[in-house]
């Protein structure tokens, strides 16, 4: 046992540094890495991983060193005058060389029942529910004790526990945010669950996270974000999503220009942040979470005029009485109840579009509406561009198909950008 | 080439053992078992090169971030095909290339128990293996991965041809393996020479032998769950409906517990080969041959018992999280005894590092680092970051390729002078091992990286700025070498075949019995069956090892000659297979090809069982 804890110093502190070498070179390098846990489970899984990794090492390292040794030592020299000692087995050798990787199991054993138990018990009280379900390709989240419901990013405060319970819509995703915790599947007929507690130490930040289960053809675009935001960010946001969609009624036609976000440097800590304006949103476009910003490329034969300005007033027309309003939902809208697709009642507030795949600028917005089925292929979001080709169709979309002009479009971009 | 001194009386070769086979209408009516073997041996390396070339594409779309040289919709057909082609189609039937050449000579019989039922499982997986890769060319390959997760595979969500090309062909395989199980077992039972006992026969068919029973207890369960995907498709039942209230870990569990076992169906043989490679070069038996058979069956028994650790993410609860990392576990304590007594095997042995024995030290230095990453895995809480990402990706490379693909090249490089009578070129050989390491490590060693920094699998394109870039720039480069290694094998294998140095009965001085015949052997393969003392007739037998051997070694002498008599050679089994084939073909194609394929297959079958399988005896 002392030769063993002896070889452990040794080795655990190289590995540490090789470790720290090569994957923690900063978010800025590896963003989704999982070797920088930011929650207990994060922790939880990195101390079975480090074990594994150190017993993995001595392993490799003995086996392939045994191996070359062999190589080299018994190497035949052409000198040999007679055959090799002719030795069929030792049984006190085997005997020896099965109870060894029994013993090195045990090492990953016992922990690693421990930790299941831990990490799958029974949420604690108090704990907030976040529900996800899944569709192709995109996140719908619900927040039941908030009555909110929003798509592709969700917001988490710090320091508290969060529940996921994961269902699916259609076919099987499974929900994955590397530097949070372990990846739980969404299954459909069948709940599960994952709760971990973002570090309360953590500064506000974003994380990437992806469908991890193979799900059909855009499966590779499936993706999200999570904002981990410090208790009173969170409350902002939460009342800010709490209202229905503001335009129309109380908010100016521009975006309000002295939003919180902007002001608010980014905190170490939550405590002086008693009060916040209502609807925090998440500095995304900060230089050092550029990660979270996608750099997905247009496609090249998709095009939108040049020069033209929406207005949101008319934009909301053409929403209401276009094909958007069977498949979307904005609270404040009365005509827009639809479910297929995410729901948009604060679609302004958000960082991106098609689950993570575009940043929410109105130029990718339009070019989104004019042509989904470019942008992300399979979508169910039909092409609505006037005379644009329809992939799926196999042909191009008429007026009497419900096409939208170029002018038409960047009305509803206008509109939904007002949506904050 | 002092390692191979060809003895003086094999200077020439026996070039007419197959005359009478001659000419395609010989290989289509071949019933000879050494000559299916070439067949499934050929066919699969065929096949090898079009998963490949599915690979090869793979990286390309992968090499940079937001790659776009295919479209979603076929690189998720790629990548289905590439693992479905690579598993049934290339590694499976290059390991029953070797059952059925390698079986028959090790326990010294002349053909296997069921000569025309063995024609047959090659016809069946010929045109099985036609029949799911073609759709490929007209875009609608399977697209539902190789493990076809149902509800994704339903009508619903899957309405295309694409599934049902996955769905019917994975069944017609399935009969192949299936009757080519049932063939080997009654084989290895019943056709063993006087003398050899179950606990003398050579290790490959030991492996052999338990991977046949692998694969009648996990091939119903595959069958079963693909009738009910057909009948869900095809007839609208519903088994895997969730609007009806199906639960999908149904597929999941079926699969799986027919996914498992196949990992170890396709390693076993490649454990088996290298286990007839090592002692032959370092001249030595095997270490511990009770123990290897032991842990075999071992491997076997536990493999049916550890399914659900590809399930670790879909929330089987703590109890069984628990069982199945615990015998996951275990498993590994087997295989790790089997890499030990290999390495042991080499001690104070006389190693010569032939082509053939780099591969299978290959084998145990790739494989170790597969194992070793299994063992990660098998921790429920740590295999949540690890599972359906590239680090899984890694770990099987390092399992199928590092495993049994070295073991079959192992094979391959030991066997060829059996199988053609002639050498392959060594110093080919030896380039193409170091470019296939070399290419197979950079390929699939940083997946490692990519898959712990966050990268899923499956995703057929990813941004750029996620830490992955270099990682999957290393691993197209590494694809690239490997494809380069390939075609220098594909060289050498043609050229040596045509040209190779003349090899002998026995050019690597190895002690099992198909050394002691000559290469290529007659179709009768002994002319009188040994009588076997030992486990390695032609290192430790006595005497009568020895008079077996002698007789044996004599070339030129036909069947009619020694007075043995032979399977007559028949179209039927190829026609039974076609019918098959043309049947389930008509689920899609058109329902009266259904009747036609039934009718060709049934009248066809009738006509076999009542044809004999060989002239009377005199």
């Amino acid at each position: 046992m002392k030769g063993n804890s002896r070889l452990r110093q040794i080795l655990t502190p190289g590995l540490i540094i090789m470790l720290a070498l090569a994957f923690t070179a900063g978010a800025q390098t590896y963003p989704n890495s999982t070797f920088q846990p930011h929650s207990e489970l994060g922790r939880s899984i990195d101390f079975l991983w480090n074990r594994l990794f150190l017993l993995a090492t001595i392993v490799f390292v003995l086996v392939e060193g045994a191996l070359i040794y062999v190589i080299f030592r018994y190497r035949h020299t052409g000198k040999e005058t007679e055959k090799p000692p002719q030795t069929h087995g030792h049984a006190v050798l085997e005997v020896i060389w099965t109870l060894i990787p029994a013993l090195i199991l045990l090492f990953i054993a016992v922990p690693t029942v421990r930790i299941i138990f831990q990490t799958q018990a029974k949420v604690a009280a108090g704990a907030l529910e976040i529900d996800v379900i899944g569709h192709q390709w995109w996140w719908e989240f619900r927040y039941p004790e908030y009555n909110i419901t929003t798509a592709n990013e969700i917001y988490i405060p710090v320091g508290r526990t969060v529940n996921f319970k994961l269902n699916s819509n259609d076919v099987n995703h499974s929900f994955w945010t590397p530097e949070l915790g372990g990846k739980r599947d969404l299954i459909p007929n069948h709940t599960n669950y994952i709760w971990f507690t973002p570090d309360s130490t953590m500064k506000s930040s974003v994380w990437n996270g992806f469908c991890t289960e193979y799900c059909g053809t855009s499966h590779g675009k499936m993706r999200f974000r999570v904002f981990t935001v410090q208790p009173a960010e969170f409350a902002s946001w939460v009342a800010g999503q709490q209202r229905p969609a503001t335009f129309g009624a109380t908010a100016p036609a521009v975006p309000a220009p002295a939003s919180a976000p902007t002001v608010a440097p980014p905190p170490s800590n939550g405590a002086q942040l008693a009060s916040l304006p209502v609807g925090y949103t998440f500095p995304h476009n900060q230089p050092e979470f550029a990660y979270a910003k996608p750099n997905t490329p247009i496609p090249a034969d998709l095009n939108f005029t040049k020069g033209l300005t929406g207005s949101a007033a008319r934009g909301m027309q053409v929403y209401s009485s276009a094909a958007c309003i069977g498949c979307h939902a904005i609270n404040g809208n009365p005509s827009s109840v639809g479910v297929v697709g995410p729901n948009l009642t604060h679609f302004g507030s958000r960082s991106t579009i098609a689950a993570g795949n575009f940043p929410n600028t109105p130029a990718y917005l339009a070019l989104w509406i004019k042509n989904a089925r470019k942008m992300k292929p399979g979508v169910i979001m039909p092409t609505l561009g006037l005379n644009e080709y329809d992939p799926q169709l196999k042909k191009p979309v008429e007026k009497a198909m419900g096409g939208l002009d170029d002018q038409q479009i960047a009305d509803i971009v206008a509109y939904l950008s007002s949506l904050k | 080439m002092a390692t191979t001194a060809v003895p003086a009386h094999a200077a020439h070769i026996n070039e007419h053992a197959f005359d009478e086979q001659s000419g395609i209408w010989g290989w289509l009516t071949t019933v000879d078992h050494k000559r299916i073997g070439v067949l499934y041996l050929f066919t699969a390396l065929a096949f090898f090169i079009i998963g490949g070339l599915e690979a090869e594409i793979i990286r390309l779309q992968l090499q940079g971030p937001n790659g776009h040289i295919v479209s979603a919709e076929l690189y998720n057909q790629l990548f289905t095909m590439h693992g479905t082609t690579m598993i049934f189609l290339a590694v499976m039937p290059l390991s029953a290339a070797f059952f059925n050449f390698l079986i028959p000579l090790q326990i010294g019989a002349r053909d296997v128990a069921f000569p025309r039922l063995n024609a047959f499982s090659y016809w069946v997986y010929v045109f099985g293996g036609i029949f799911i890769t073609l759709p490929i060319l007209f875009n609608v390959a399977p697209n539902g991965g190789w493990f076809g997760y149902a509800p994704l595979t339903t009508k619903l969500f899957a309405p295309g041809l694409n599934i049902d090309f996955w769905v019917i062909g994975l069944q017609i395989l399935g009969v192949s393996s299936l009757a080519a199980a049932f063939n080997f077992i009654t084989t290895i039972i019943n056709l063993r020479a006087p003398g050899m006992s179950l606990m003398r026969m050579p290790m490959f068919t030991w492996m052999s032998f338990i991977v046949q029973f692998m694969l009648i207890l996990a091939f119903p369960v595959i069958t079963i769950a693909l009738v009910f995907l057909l009948l869900d498709r095809f007839f609208g039942t519903q088994f895997y409906e969730t609007a009806a209230g199906a639960d999908p870990l149904l597929w999941q569990h079926l699969f799986w517990i027919f996914g498992h076992p196949e990992v170890y169906i396709l390693i076993l043989p490649a454990f088996g080969l290298v286990s007839e490679v090592l002692p032959t070069f370092s001249r030595k038996p095997l270490f511990g041959y009770p123990v290897m058979v032991y842990s075999g069956m071992l491997i076997g028994v536990l493999g049916f018992g550890v399914w659900a650790h590809h399930m670790f993410a879909v929330g089987l609860g703590p109890i069984g999280d628990s069982v199945f990392s615990l015998v996951t576990m275990l498993i590994a304590i087997p295989t790790g005894v089997k890499i030990f007594n290999w390495i042991a095997t080499m001690v104070q042995g006389q190693l010569r590092f032939t082509t053939s024995m780099m591969f299978g030290i290959g084998l145990i230095a790739l494989f170790t680092i597969g194992g070793i990453s299994g063992v990660m895995h098998s921790s429920p809480p740590a295999d949540l970051q690890q599972t359906d990402t590239y680090f899984i990706v890694a770990h099987i490379h390092y399992v199928l390729f590092g495993g049994s693909i070295m073991g079959i090249f192992a094979g391959i490089y030991l066997y060829f002078p059996k199988i053609t009578g002639r050498l392959m070129d060594e110093k080919l050989g030896k380039i193409h091992f170091w470019i296939n390491f070399v290419g197979m490590n950079l390929t699939f060693f940083p997946m490692h990286f990519s898959g712990m920094l966050g990268m899923p699998r499956r995703i057929y394109t990813y941004d750029s700025g996620q830490g992955w870039d270099t990682f999957n720039l290393m691993s197209s480069i590494g694809a690239y070498i490997l494809a380069v290694a390939t075609l220098i094998f594909a060289y050498n294998f043609l050229k040596s075949r045509k040209r190779g140095e003349i090899a002998g009965s026995n050019p690597w001085g190895a002690g099992t019995l198909e050394w002691t015949i000559p290469s290529p052997p007659p179709e009768y393969n002994f002319a009188v069956l040994p009588t076997v003392t030992s486990r390695y007739p032609l290192w430790e037998g006595d005497e009568r090892d020895a008079e077996s051997a002698r007789i044996n070694s004599q070339e030129g002498k036909t069947a009619e000659d020694l007075h043995i008599v032979m399977p007559y050679n028949t179209i039927k089994p190829a026609i039974v297979a076609g019918g098959l084939v043309i049947m389930f073909s008509g689920l899609i194609f058109a329902k009266a090809l259904i009747f036609l394929g039934a009718a060709l297959m049934v009248t066809s079958l009738y006509s076999w069982l009542l044809s004999p399988l060989e002239p009377e005896h005199h």
